[in-house]
C-alpha cells in the first residue's frame, strides 16, 4: 500500500512541476506577443545617421523626390565618410514606400547587412550602411 | 499587476518546494516537520526581499524572471537536502545572502539605472581580471588561492579571529562583470565589427583589426585553462564573448573563427594536459576506466538510467552514489528521482528563462541594455548546456556548477544577480 501511494505522490508532483511551467510558459507567450510589431506598424517618416553608440547624429527628412546622399557637396546629404562615394545612394518615397537605390558606388549600400543591388523598400528600424555611415529608418 | 503576478507563481514555486522536502522528510521516515518549514521560511525570504525589492524599484518589471529562477531553484534545493542534509543547511544561508544580494543590486541601480553601469566598463573589466587572477595567489597571503579537485578556482579568505576560512569561488561573479563590459564595448564597436571590407568566395571578411579582441579573448579563455586548470570556466567565458559578438554584428564569421580557436585549442590542450585527457577519455569511453577517471560519469549513466519515464520518486533513489552529485552532477539526481519527465522539466524551465531574457533584450531601449540582456541570457544558457550535456555525456564534463540548482554560494549569488539585472532592464524598457 505506501508503494502504490508514494507512486501516486510521485506522479503528482511531476504533474504539479508541468502545471506551473505550463502557466509560466502562457504568461511568457502573452508578454512576447506584445511588442515591437505595433511600433513598427507605424509609418516610416525619417532616417537619421546613428554613431557607433546609437546617438543621433543628424536627421534626414523622407519625401516624394527622394534625396542622394553621397561624399560630394552637391549631394542632397553630404557625409564626410571617405568610405562613401560621391553620390552613394538615393533614399525616398515612392508610391507610400520608402525606397533605397545604390548609385554605382564603389563600396556598395547595404541594407541591414545585405548588399543592394535593386531598388530595395525598407521600414521602420531597418538600417541602410553607406561606406562606414550607418543610418536607421525611423 | 505584473507584481502580483509574481507573488503568485513565487508563491506556487515556494510551495512546490516545501512539497518536495516533505516527500524526501516522509520516505527517510520523518514525519513532516522542522525541514518544511525551515525551507518554506528560507525561500520565502530570500525570494521575497528580491520580490520586495522589485515592488520597490523596478515595478514595471516582467513578472516571469523571478518565478522560474524560484522554481529552479527549488527543485535543485529539493534534490541538495536529499543528497546531503549538512550541505543543505550551508545552502539555505546561500539563499538568503543571494536573495539580499539581488535586492542590494536592484537597490544600487534605483535611480541610476544600468546605464551607469556603462559609465564603469573599464572599472568592471579590472575587476574582472582581477576576479580571476585571485585564485593565483601564493597561499601564505591572507586572500589566497586554494585548490579543489585539482582546479586552481577557489579562494579562500583566513580571518584574523581565530583561524576562520571563507572560502568563495571568484569566477562566477567575473563572468557577470565580464559581461558588463562586452556589453558596452560591443555597444560602441559592433558597426564597425559588422563592416564587410573584403569577400573570399562566399565569405565575407571584416576587417583584420577587428579580430584582435577575438584573439585575446581566446589567449584568455586558454590562459584560465592552462593556470586554473579549469575546463568549464575557460569554455564559458569564451563561449560567451563568441555569441555576443554574433548578437551584436550578425556576421556568422565570428562564430565560425571562433569554433575554429575551440577546435584548435581543443586538440593543443588535449596534447598538453593530462587533466584534459582525463576528461575526454572519460567522455569517449568512461567504461573503459570504471572505477578511475569514468566513475562519474557512470554512476551518472546509471542514476540517469534507473531513473526512467517518471523516476523512482523523491527520497527513494540512489543519487548520493554519484560523486558531486549536490553540485555539478545535480541533474544526474534529478534525472533518477522524477525521471524523464522531470528532467525535461528542468530543460524546459531553462529554455523559458533564455527566451524571457531575449525578449528583454528584443525590446531594451539601447544597444547596451540589448546587448546586456541579451548577455546575461547567454551565460545563464550556455552554463547550463555545457554542464548538462556533461552529465548527459553529450560533450566532456567541464565541472562548472548549474544555475541556480546546484549546492554553492557563489554560483547562486551570481545568479541572483544576473536575475536582479535582466528584471531592472525590463522595468526600463516597459516604464
Amino acid at each position: 500500500m505506501p508503494a502504490l501511494f508514494l507512486n501516486i505522490l510521485k506522479l503528482l508532483f511531476l504533474a504539479l512541476l508541468f502545471l506551473f511551467l505550463w502557466q509560466v510558459a502562457l504568461a511568457v507567450r502573452a508578454h512576447l506577443g506584445t511588442g515591437p510589431s505595433t511600433r513598427s506598424r507605424r509609418k516610416a517618416s525619417e532616417m537619421v545617421v546613428v554613431r557607433g553608440d546609437g546617438a543621433t547624429v543628424s536627421r534626414v527628412k523622407l519625401r516624394g523626390g527622394g534625396h542622394t546622399i553621397g561624399r560630394s557637396d552637391d549631394a542632397d546629404v553630404t557625409i564626410d565618410d571617405p568610405y562613401a562615394s560621391e553620390f552613394h545612394a538615393r533614399v525616398g518615397y515612392q508610391d507610400d514606400k520608402v525606397l533605397v537605390q545604390d548609385l554605382g558606388s564603389t563600396n556598395g549600400t547595404y541594407v541591414n547587412g545585405r548588399r543592394v543591388g535593386a531598388p530595395v523598400s525598407v521600414a521602420k528600424g531597418d538600417t541602410v550602411q553607406i561606406g562606414k555611415t550607418i543610418l536607421e529608418v525611423r | 499587476m505584473s507584481r502580483n503576478v509574481e507573488l503568485g507563481f513565487l508563491a506556487a514555486a515556494v510551495f512546490l518546494g516545501a512539497l518536495g522536502i516533505g516527500m524526501v522528510e516522509f520516505t527517510q521516515g520523518n514525519w513532516l516537520g522542522a525541514q518544511v518549514a525551515l525551507t518554506f521560511v528560507t525561500f520565502s525570504l530570500a525570494f521575497g526581499s528580491v520580490h520586495l525589492a522589485l515592488r520597490a524599484w523596478a515595478p514595471n518589471a516582467t513578472p516571469m524572471v523571478l518565478p522560474i529562477a524560484a522554481f529552479l531553484a527549488a527543485i535543485g534545493f529539493i534534490e541538495v537536502y536529499r543528497i546531503d542534509s549538512e550541505l543543505a543547511a550551508l545552502q539555505r544561508w546561500s539563499f538568503l545572502a543571494a536573495g539580499a544580494g539581488g535586492a542590494l543590486t536592484l537597490w544600487l541601480l534605483r535611480s541610476s539605472g544600468v546605464a551607469v553601469l556603462r559609465t564603469y566598463r573599464y572599472i568592471f573589466l579590472a575587476a574582472a581580471v582581477v576576479l580571476l587572477l585571485l585564485p593565483l595567489f601564493p597561499d601564505s597571503w591572507i586572500v589566497h588561492g586554494a585548490t579543489v579537485n585539482g582546479s586552481r578556482l577557489w579562494v579562500r579568505l583566513d580571518l584574523p579571529l581565530g583561524g576562520q576560512e571563507l572560502s568563495f569561488q571568484p569566477g562566477e561573479l567575473a563572468k557577470v562583470f565580464l559581461t558588463i563590459f562586452l556589453a558596452s564595448f560591443l555597444a560602441e564597436r559592433a558597426d564597425a565589427m559588422a563592416t564587410v571590407s573584403r569577400r573570399i568566395g562566399p565569405l565575407k571578411i571584416p576587417e583584420p583589426r577587428h579580430l584582435g579582441p577575438v584573439l585575446v579573448a581566446a589567449f584568455a579563455a586558454f590562459g584560465v585553462l592552462i593556470y586554473q586548470r579549469d575546463l568549464g570556466a575557460s569554455l564559458l567565458l569564451f563561449a560567451l564573448f563568441i555569441t555576443m559578438l554574433y548578437v551584436a554584428t550578425g556576421r556568422a564569421f565570428y562564430v565560425g573563427t571562433g569554433l575554429a580557436l575551440v577546435v584548435l585549442g581543443g586538440v593543443v590542450a588535449y596534447e598538453m594536459f593530462d587533466h584534459v585527457q582525463t576528461r575526454v577519455i572519460a567522455w569517449v569511453d568512461p567504461f573503459s576506466d570504471f572505477t578511475g577517471a569514468g566513475y562519474q560519469t557512470v554512476q551518472g549513466l546509471f542514476a540517469m538510467g534507473s531513473g526512467s519515464l517518471t523516476g523512482s520518486g523523491i527520497g527513494l533513489g540512489r543519487p548520493d552514489l554519484i560523486p558531486a552529485a549536490a553540485t555539478d552532477f545535480v541533474f544526474a539526481a534529478v534525472a533518477e528521482e522524477l525521471g524523464l519527465a522531470g528532467s525535461i522539466a528542468v530543460i524546459a524551465a531553462y529554455a523559458l528563462l533564455v527566451t524571457v531574457g531575449f525578449g528583454i533584450a528584443l525590446r531594451a531601449r539601447d544597444r547596451f541594455r540589448k546587448y546586456l540582456a541579451a548577455g546575461l541570457s547567454i551565460v545563464v544558457g550556455i552554463q547550463a548546456a555545457l554542464i548538462l550535456a556533461g552529465v548527459l555525456r553529450v560533450f566532456p564534463i567541464t565541472g562548472i556548477t548549474l544555475p541556480f540548482m546546484s549546492y554553492g554560494g557563489s554560483s547562486l549569488l551570481a545568479s541572483m544577480v544576473i536575475v536582479a539585472l535582466l528584471t531592472r532592464i525590463s522595468h526600463e524598457e516597459r516604464s
